[in-house]
């Protein structure tokens, strides 16, 4: 079961997921993730400021989908405004695994 | 003729002399094999003092006394590890599977020997080629090459002496990266055993002959709150002053938890080891690594703390032992925080568990995959968590990592001066490289048919109206 949870302050967005994010599940999330920008963007608040942020705190398990999420979240933002935050170490593994860890900023 | 010509031709004419070796040394039987090993390992194992004193005082590397002990891995501990294997004719045979495996000799081995570990490693390559009847040609550093060709002497003349053939080792003028590069491509080189730098073991996979090749080392150990604090440093600082950390192996950075970094630090200061300011730390950046570039300076390494505290310009108390530097990220920003063959060891305090071993990801991942890693703990989950988690072909156990990894001392590993480092460091195995490597393994395989595929119908494999459960079962039925 996935739980997510979306705060939003001015220019930021920290995306907080726990659970096993399976590949099913993953369609969903990236809906839910754009409508999340969309908001932030109908305020009128500068788009090249924006950073986002997914907190993997209490996340075991991530499907590829997932990091294509990651991957095509990063990409809608300037270079450096994406970042993938508190991972496990199994986590952290399956970014620096797939060679996307500095790219992504996995910390 | 061309000066490249001349390399051509001279490469052909050790080709020549190891291919005849070859001939002749594949009619070997075992005993006669084992009788050249045995005279061989007596000769260099006699010669272990000459030649570590060689070797320090024509690198200016290291620790003579330390190179004796290197020495000793290289001929003792690897023959006796060797000594009673199987490598001639037949060296298996299964009767219940009727598959018999006959050990072939590969033919000439070209052996790439580092400036760090001369002398063993020529008799650590010397005695695996012999013990499997390949010639060997060697290839000295050129800073080394006194001491290698006074290694391959001694090893020559006691292998010639028990009845080895002629030219079964050889050893190539130094210092011509042509004759190098002539000689890995030759088409009558069998395998090029390489034991160096990147660019090297890259030179050597993009020959077209097989290649075993090692990859660099980054080698973080983790101290784990559960760990023996004292036992833990006083193993770090017994590996890492190792012939001046010379070893790939040998540690690079200490990762601890907030919780314990105190104790530790307090640890290593009391069994000297001297912690840099920021401003020295950013002296001996300057020194130990070259500028612009994320690769150690040749200068310092395996050389003595004073000696590389004189080139930084900093004074550190008499008798220091490394010189540790606390740092708080890794990778082009914190220059030591990757492979340094000498006293120096990063430190790294993290706010917890999950972040140390984080990082120790990341440092594993900077500039050394595959190679090896550490732990020092007394939490089994900890060690299996760690074990999993870190790319190392080789995690040592509260175990100094320089000797560790390079086995028969502290483990059963094989004992070994090419550490294999899997795919991650561009191996083609994990395992420490030994006699088991250089054999052709040739399969007699008796008739013993599968009754489970005789069971099968045939005809019910072309029609698709069976699926994989339905021949499945037909393929077990009555099994």
């Amino acid at each position: 079961m996935l739980k997510t949870n979306y705060i939003k302050d001015e220019n930021k967005l920290i995306c907080t997921f726990s659970g096993h994010i399976s590949g099913l599940l993953c369609d969903e999330l990236a809906t839910k993730i754009d409508s999340q920008m969309a908001q932030i963007k109908e305020t009128g608040s500068n788009q090249d400021q924006l950073q986002i942020a997914f907190d993997l705190t209490d996340v075991s398990y991530i499907a590829s989908s997932y990091i294509r999420i990651c991957m095509a979240t990063a990409k809608k933002l300037k270079p450096g405004k994406f970042s993938v935050i508190n991972c496990n170490p199994f986590i952290k593994k399956t970014f620096k695994v797939a060679g996307l860890d500095e790219i992504l900023h996995v910390v | 003729m061309s000066e490249l010509e001349n390399f051509l031709e001279t490469a052909d004419q050790v080709l020549e002399r190891a291919i005849l070796s070859a001939a002749e040394f594949q009619q070997f039987d075992q005993k006669r094999t084992d009788q050249i090993v045995e005279a061989v390992f007596k000769a260099g194992f006699n010669a272990r003092v000459k030649l570590a004193r060689m070797a320090h005082e024509e690198t200016g590397i290291g620790v003579w006394e330390h190179k004796v002990l290197k020495n000793t891995l290289a001929t003792l501990l690897v023959y006796t590890s060797i000594k009673d294997e199987k490598t001639v004719g037949v060296i298996s045979f299964d009767p219940l599977t009727g598959m018999t495996e006959i050990a072939q000799p590969l033919g000439p081995i070209f052996a790439v020997i580092p400036v760090t570990n001369p002398t063993s490693t020529v008799m650590y390559k010397v005695l695996i080629a012999l013990k499997t009847r390949n010639p060997v040609i060697v290839s000295a550093h050129r800073s080394a090459v006194k001491c290698c060709t006074e290694t391959v002497r001694i090893c020559y003349e006691a292998a010639l002496a028990a009845g080895a053939p002629e030219d079964c080792i050889q050893i190539i003028p130094a210092g011509s990266r042509e004759l190098t590069q002539a000689i890995m491509a030759h088409p009558k080189l069998a395998l090029i055993l390489a034991t160096g730098g990147t660019g090297l073991v890259k030179a050597a996979y993009s020959s077209g002959n097989p290649a075993i090749g090692v990859g660099p080392g980054n080698v973080p150990v983790f101290i784990d709150e559960s760990a023996d604090i004292p036992f833990a440093v006083s193993n770090i600082i017994s590996s890492k002053t190792f012939d001046n950390g010379t070893v790939c192996a040998s540690e690079q950075s200490i990762i601890v938890e907030k919780s314990i970094e105190a104790v530790v630090r307090k640890e290593f200061e009391r069994q000297q080891c001297y912690f840099l300011t920021p401003d020295e730390i950013r002296r001996v950046e300057k020194v130990a690594i070259t500028e612009g570039t994320m690769n150690m300076n040749a200068a310092i390494v395996g050389q003595p703390v004073q000696a590389i505290a004189k080139m930084a310009g900093i004074a550190v108390p008499e008798g220091t032992k490394i010189l540790m530097a606390t740092l708080n990220g890794y990778g082009k920003d914190f220059p030591l925080s990757v492979e340094v063959l000498a006293p120096i060891l990063a430190f790294y305090s993290t706010k917890d568990y999950r972040s140390a071993i984080n990082l120790c990801i990341d440092l594993n991942y900077l500039g050394g995959i595959g190679h090896s890693a550490g732990i020092y703990a007394n939490n089994e989950e900890r060690i299996m968590e760690f074990s999993q988690l870190l790319n190392a072909g080789r995690i040592l156990v509260n175990t100094p990592t320089a000797q560790g990894a390079c086995g028969g001392i502290y483990n059963s590993l094989l004992p070994s001066l090419t550490l294999g480092c899997g795919t991650g460091g561009k191996n083609i195995t994990t395992e420490n490289i030994s006699a088991r490597h250089l054999i052709n393994i040739q399969r007699v395989c008796r008739r013993k048919p599968n009754e489970n595929w005789l069971s099968l119908d045939l005809q019910h494999c072309l029609d698709d109206h069976y699926d994989a459960t339905a021949l499945y079962k037909e393929y077990y039925k009555n099994h």
